[in-house]
C-alpha cells in the first residue's frame, strides 16, 4: 500500500477519557494537523483502515477492547514511518520492553501535558510545509 | 542456490551462542557467532552484512551489547537488531528504546518467541525499502 500524495498531516489519538482526547485534539489542530480520535480499540482499528497517519498517541490502558500496546504495534506495522507515542502510567522494564517490541517511538507518563506530547511527537516529523485547501479539522469516531 | 538469511549472534557464553546458532541454522539461517562486543564490532565494521543481529547485553562490560546494537543500527541496509538479556533495567531498556532497537527478549529465552520475532522483523524489513 503506497501512501497517497497529501498536504495535511494526520494524527490518531486513542484514549478512553474524552477530556484527554479533547486536550490532544486542541493541541494537534492548533499545530495544523487533522486529529482522528478513538475511545476504544475497535474504533481505532477502523480508523487505521480509513486514514494515513503520521503520528499516533495511544493510551496503554484502554477501557474497552483492552491493551494499547498491540494497537501501537499494529500502527507501527501499517505506518512504519509514523511517530508512535504511548501514554503509560509507569515506566518500568516491562513497559519499556513492550514499547521496543511494538515499535513504539517514545513512551510518555500518562499524566503528561498533551502539548508536551504533541510537541515532542511533531519534532520528530520531517519538516514539509503544510499547505491546506481546507482547514484542518477533527473527526470523532 | 537459495539465498539464506544471515544472522549474527553475539554472546560471551559460548554455549548460548552455539545453541542459538544450531537453532537458527536448523531454520535455514546462515549464522556467524561472536563471543564479545569487540569481535562483533570487527565483523560489522569489516563489511559483513547481516539480515539480523542478536546480541547479549552484558559481555566484557555491563550494557556493552548496546554498542553492538548501535553499530548494527548504523549499517545500510540496516539489520533487524534484537537485544537478549537477563539483566534488563529501566536505564538500559530506555537506552535501547531511544536507539530504536527492534526487539528485546529476556533470558531465559523463549526460543519460539525469539524465532517468531526474528522472522517477523526480517519480513517487515524486506517490505520496507526505507530500511
Amino acid at each position: 500500500m503506497s501512501e497517497p500524495l497529501k498536504t495535511t498531516k494526520t494524527a490518531l489519538v486513542v484514549h478512553s477519557d474524552m477530556s484527554v482526547l479533547s486536550a490532544f485534539q486542541s493541541s494537534f489542530v492548533g499545530k495544523g494537523y487533522v486529529a482522528i480520535l478513538a475511545r476504544d480499540l475497535p474504533t481505532a482499528l477502523l480508523a487505521l483502515t480509513q486514514h494515513f497517519f503520521d503520528v499516533a498517541v495511544i493510551s496503554s490502558r484502554l477501557a474497552e477492547g483492552g491493551d494499547g500496546w498491540p494497537l501501537a504495534g499494529v500502527v507501527h506495522l501499517i505506518f512504519p514511518k509514523a511517530f508512535v507515542g504511548v501514554l503509560t502510567p509507569e515506566t518500568s522494564v516491562l513497559t519499556l520492553q513492550a514499547a521496543i517490541n511494538n515499535g513504539v517511538t517514545q513512551i510518555f507518563d500518562a499524566a503528561s501535558n498533551p502539548d508536551h506530547v504533541v510537541n515532542t511527537s511533531l519534532s520528530s516529523q520531517p519538516t514539509i510545509p503544510i499547505t491546506t485547501s481546507s482547514e484542518p479539522g477533527t473527526s470523532v469516531h | 542456490m537459495v539465498n539464506q538469511p544471515s544472522l549474527l549472534i553475539v554472546d560471551d557464553e559460548a554455549n548460548v551462542a552455539l545453541t542459538l546458532k544450531m537453532v537458527f541454522e536448523r531454520d535455514g539461517y546462515a549464522v556467524r557467532t561472536a563471543n564479545s562486543c569487540a569481535s562483533a564490532l570487527k565483523l560489522l565494521e569489516n563489511g559483513h552484512q547481516f539480515d539480523a543481529v542478536i546480541t547479549d547485553l552484558n559481555m566484557e562490560k555491563e550494557n556493552i551489547g548496546l554498542e553492538v546494537a548501535r553499530a548494527a543500527l548504523q549499517l545500510h541496509p540496516k539489520p533487524a537488531v534484537v537485544l537478549c538479556t537477563g539483566y534488563a533495567s529501566v536505564d538500559n531498556s530506555a537506552a535501547a528504546l531511544q536507539m530504536k532497537v527492534d526487539y528485546m527478549v529476556t533470558k531465559p529465552v523463549d526460543l519460539d518467541e525469539l524465532k517468531r520475532a526474528v522472522r517477523r522483523l526480517m519480513a517487515f524489513r524486506d517490505s520496507d525499502p526505507g530500511k
